[in-house]
């Protein structure tokens, strides 16, 4: 039987940010998306450094690390796009269900059998980008159908961390955002659903210069006002936010 | 804070001042010159009869003052030479000479009108032919191709106790002269009955320094009021009043408990004069609360700034690595913080000197209140950082030594983190000093050394494809022989500085139930005692028994070249050193170099633990390095694991700096494997944090998640097996932070002190010499240390 190996470009803890609790992360190598705004470019760049591990070493060293998983908690997969390494991923996350090792998984949403992955997964950190899938096409590469879809099943079935990337002058339009609200609006609001405003930031600017990328988001900062504007529109629709 | 507080705190800033702008220090030396010039007088006592009655003699000549800005009398300053290194800029890490000439502190006085060279040479001849240097010249000469290039290094230890004051302060001096006396009068071995005569002499002196002082307190009080000065007349009317009680007799109070303490600290300095460093006070949130009866925080506080200036000696804080702690549980697991707790920490707060380092033990029922006070210290730049114990580990480890549990909760540190027991051990920490690196080194060559080509030993020579193989079998065969050498060496050391007797300190270290010196190295005067033993080099040589292990596997053809690139420091072969240092390194979460530090940590520690002192007594494993990793690496060649020649070697038991680089998470799990139950002498572990890490938007929000993210997880982690670390300092800052600051200081530190924690100590980043500077700013090491998220 063929080993499955997975092959990621940056590993290591992290308090809160990927999950609850203190986190070993593993940032997968490779994504289907080309997001202008990427603050791991290195998870497509041609010349990033990777390593490559067996799912059973990588089940070892999380196993082994298991004393650091200290309030709540656990491994996150991120990447990237770890769903691109489906088939050892949800081999690797069965072992560690098994285990009893508190699981978390940031995607993106595209992978069509995503929902496969539910059952070895206490927390799912989904990203959408835009309500529109042209226009989420021609930003990033590939429509939002498949996303919606997903999205849809995640909120229906378990613990979902939505994610929206607000980027000036791509995705902050009144009419964008009335679209994220019309979509959020109908999906079923189990408790502990949850929806993040992240503001754009250019810390992946460096990253993309040192792979030798040209980086093409400008005036992508959303003004106080802007944001302002925004959360008013989810809060009047009642959709509430959290902040991590 | 209230005006009468703000107003004792300013008096201790001034005092504080004032003690920074001593340049000169010459109270040891005429401490010395007056035992010399009085020695005569008792040649016909025993020895420790003499040593009382010429302790009387120093205090009798030594000049006495007490500064306008005091609030107590009382100073180390006559104790102590402008000698540290490490805070002296000359300091050098080559410069380390491979034995302790105790003589050399005659070279720390700049000779002038009042002490012209000839004066100084005379003393120096005197004390070159005491029985004292004599034999510990003698012993380092037999050693000295041994302790040259540091397989091991010993020294004489002063300093370094916890005495037991709490009985003087709460019953007064003649209190226990008169138990003294009784005991001797019902003693029926001679030798101890005229120990505890001494003992009584001894501590007779306490009264005698106190009256002096009350003099001068009262001459300062009649010339205040002469000039209408009702402040100071009031002040040092207080300072007068108290000695007429303390510490003759019991405290009745904070004030007076305090003022008893500074002078028996003073008269147990001076007797070990020049430079008894690292005594410790010991948990003196528990020995002052008795004493504060209901004095509001504040007012305790300020108090507490003067007792904490009085550790500080002139412009450099010389007098250093003397701990004072807060915190801990007693027996039960009961937390044991008090209101004193609190106010110590605010004087600390308030005051950030150099001197006394602050310590706090912590156990898993440790109020979040404390977490969250300690924040301050830990966010604020440039303020000090406390050492933190972990007392649930600690008790364990001395119940397993053999501590009985009436005296476990009295476990302080004195030195660095070496812990012991208040009053009742002695554990003669930094005896010794075994340096893992140039024993591997030795048995990689035979016994020559690839630093010098000098032959320092006869280490079996084996060819290189023979030897690598059963390379750990050999290095354990050489640590043996070499801890052999170690321990004659460290117990000639002791024997030597056995000829200086300690009477007064004794009656506080068991002495009055013993009826012994705690130096005597025939009897024991004390209830515990040991020898410590400082090892050095634990993940330099781990990682190199890894490396050599992959070369065999991956490269057998390249053994020979192994030893031939250690022999150049990889000068022809640079190809072979980016293999080696490829090779898995301890500190990243890796079972292969972990494993191997633990095994190593494990054998090394029984070796050492297994080894007899002068009474019978065990060694103590202690893996610590105060900044002798610079200096003991100095002195190691290349090494298989990539390290260059001179390097410095790893800290304690930290990953060699650089060589962990999966963060902060990654090394807190390789460090939680090691065999913390057997390092008895104690241990040191620093973390340089990013202080992103805690985001919260203020101190006491820090200061929990600090407990929650660091101390929580290294130290009360359910999921750890065994024994959990029990001791951790940190710096929270960056390298950039620490360079911006050597660039602009007076920018970033206008005060002129900025504090860091170096090892067991912490001390003005400002003060240091620039290659300690350096290590600081290397060990902050942000890739181990700062996790992804940071």
């Amino acid at each position: 039987m063929d080993r499955k190996t997975l092959v990621y470009f940056q590993k290591g803890f992290n308090f809160s940010q990927d999950g609850p609790g203190n986190r070993l992360v593993y940032h997968l190598y490779g994504c289907n998306l080309r997001c202008p705004w990427c603050s791991n470019p290195e998870c497509f760049a041609k010349d990033a450094k990777t390593q490559t591990q067996s799912v059973e070493e990588i089940a070892d060293e999380i196993l082994r690390s298991r004393p650091m998983f200290f309030s709540g908690g656990g491994v996150t997969f991120t990447g990237g796009e770890p769903t691109l390494q489906f088939d050892a991923l949800r081999e690797l996350l069965q072992i560690l269900k098994k285990e009893g090792v508190h699981t978390a998984l940031e995607n993106n949403g595209t992978h069509p059998r995503l929902p496969e992955l539910f059952p070895f997964l206490d927390y799912l950190i989904t990203d959408l980008k835009h309500p529109f899938s042209e226009e989420h096409r021609r930003i990033t590469g590939a429509g939002n159908e498949t996303i919606l879809s997903n999205l849809r099943a995640a909120a229906e079935t378990r613990q979902l961390a939505l994610r929206i990337p607000l980027i000036h002058g791509y995705n902050t339009s009144p009419a964008c955002v009335a679209g994220f609200v019309s979509f959020l609006s109908s999906l079923p609001r189990r408790p502990d659903f949850t929806l993040e405003l992240l503001r754009y930031h250019e810390y992946g600017r460096v990253k993309w210069e040192r792979h030798g990328m040209p980086y093409r988001v400008s005036g992508g900062f959303v003004s106080p006002e802007e944001f302002s504007a925004i959360r008013g529109a989810f809060l009047g629709a009642g959709i509430p936010l959290i902040n991590t | 804070m209230n005006q009468n507080a703000k107003h004792t705190v300013e008096l201790a800033k001034a005092l504080f001042r004032e003690e920074r702008s001593i340049k000169k220090l010459t109270g040891w030396f005429r401490i010395r010159e007056t035992a010399a010039r009085e020695e005569q007088k008792y040649r016909s006592l025993s020895a420790e009869r003499a040593t009382a009655a010429l302790l009387r003699e120093e205090l009798t000549a030594l000049p006495l003052s007490i500064s306008e800005n005091a609030v107590f009398a009382g100073t180390q300053r006559d104790a102590f030479a402008r000698t540290y290194a490490l805070i002296n800029p000359s300091f050098r890490v080559e410069t380390f000479a491979g034995y302790c000439d105790p003589t050399a502190v005659f070279g720390d006085i700049d000779p002038d009108e009042e002490f012209p060279k000839e004066r100084i040479e005379k003393l120096r001849q005197y004390t070159l032919n005491t029985p004292y240097v004599r034999e510990l010249t003698a012993m380092y000469k037999a050693a000295e191709s041994y302790t040259g290039e540091v397989i091991y290094f010993v020294e004489q230890v002063t300093g370094h106790l916890i005495p037991e004051f709490g009985t003087a302060l709460q019953y007064g001096t003649l209190d226990l002269i008169r138990t003294a006396k009784e005991k001797a009068a019902a003693e029926t071995d001679p030798e101890r009955a005229d120990n505890l005569l001494a003992f009584a002499d001894a501590l007779d002196c306490a009264g005698l320094l106190a009256d002096r002082y009350r003099a001068i307190a009262a001459q300062k009080q009649a010339a205040a009021e002469k000039t209408g000065d009702a402040e100071k007349a009031s002040r040092f009317g207080r300072i007068a009043a108290a000695l007429t009680r303390v510490p003759r007799y019991g405290a009745r109070d904070l004030y007076e408990a305090i003022q008893s303490f500074m002078i028996l600290w003073e008269i147990m300095c001076i007797e070990q004069a020049p430079n008894p460093y690292a005594f410790s006070v010991g948990n003196a949130d528990r020995i002052f609360e008795p004493y504060r009866h209901g004095l509001s925080r504040e007012d305790a506080a300020a108090l507490f700034c003067h007792f904490l200036v009085f550790f500080n000696v002139a412009d450099r804080s010389w007098a250093i690595s003397q701990n004072l702690l807060v915190g801990g549980r007693d027996i039960d697991g009961n937390d044991l913080t008090n209101p004193t707790s609190y106010s110590l920490l605010d004087a600390y707060y308030e005051m950030n000197l150099p001197q006394p380092i602050l310590s706090v033990k912590l156990h898993k029922n440790t109020p979040d209140r404390l977490y969250a006070e300690l924040g301050r210290f830990f966010f604020s730049p440039g303020v000090l950082t406390p050492s933190l114990f972990n007392d649930d580990s600690l008790f364990t480890i001395l119940a397993e030594k053999g501590v009985a549990p009436e005296d476990i909760e009295a476990a302080s540190v004195a030195g660095c983190q070496e812990p012991l027991i208040r009053g009742k051990d002695n554990a003669n920490t930094t005896n010794s000093w075994l340096n893992l690196g140039k024993i591997l080194e030795l048995t990689l060559t035979g016994g020559v050394s690839t630093v010098t080509g000098k032959k320092l030993c006869d280490f079996e020579k084996i060819p290189a494809k023979d030897l690598l193989p059963r390379l750990r079998e050999q290095f354990y065969k050489n640590m043996e022989t070499a801890v052999g050498w170690m321990v004659d060496s460290a117990n000639g050391a002791s024997r030597a500085l056995s000829h200086l007797r300690v009477p007064f300190l004794s009656s506080f270290m068991g002495g009055l139930d013993y009826g012994y010196d705690t130096r005597d190295t025939d009897r024991q005067g004390t209830k515990y005692n040991g020898s410590g033993c400082l090892i050095h080099g634990l993940s330099v040589v781990a990682d190199s028994f890894v490396a050599v292990d992959h070369l065999l596997r991956e490269r057998p053809e390249d053994a020979d070249r192994l030893l031939d690139a250690l022999r150049t420091d990889f000068k022809d072969d640079p190809e072979l050193r980016e293999y080696l240092l490829s090779c898995p390194k301890f500190g990243n979460n890796l079972p292969e170099p972990d494993q191997e530090a633990a095994e190593i940590a494990n054998r090394v520690s029984d070796m050492v633990n297994r080894s007899l002192n002068y009474l019978g007594n065990p060694f103590r494993a202690d893996w610590s390095s105060p900044t002798t990793h610079l200096t003991y690496g100095y002195w190691v060649g290349a090494m298989p694991s990539g390290r260059k020649s001179r390097d410095m070697l790893n800290y304690g038991v930290d990953p060699l700096y650089g060589s962990a680089e999966s963060g902060l998470g990654m090394r807190m799990l390789s460090n939680m494997q090691l065999p913390f139950c057997k390092m008895c002498g104690g241990y040191a572990s620093h973390l340089g944090i990013d202080p992103k890490y805690f985001p919260a938007p203020d101190f006491e929000g820090k200061g929990l998640q600090f407990k929650e993210r660091v101390i929580e997880p290294l130290f009360f982690n359910p999921a750890v097996k065994g024994v959990s670390p029990f001791y951790l300092y940190v710096n929270v800052t960056t390298p950039e932070t620490l360079r911006k600051l050597l660039k602009n200081p007076k920018k970033y530190a206008p005060s002129g002190v900025y504090i860091v924690r170096i090892h067991g100590t912490f001390v003005n980043f400002l003060d240091l010499s620039p290659d300690v500077q350096e290590d600081i700013i290397r060990r902050l090491d942000p890739a181990s240390t700062a996790d992804i998220g940071a």
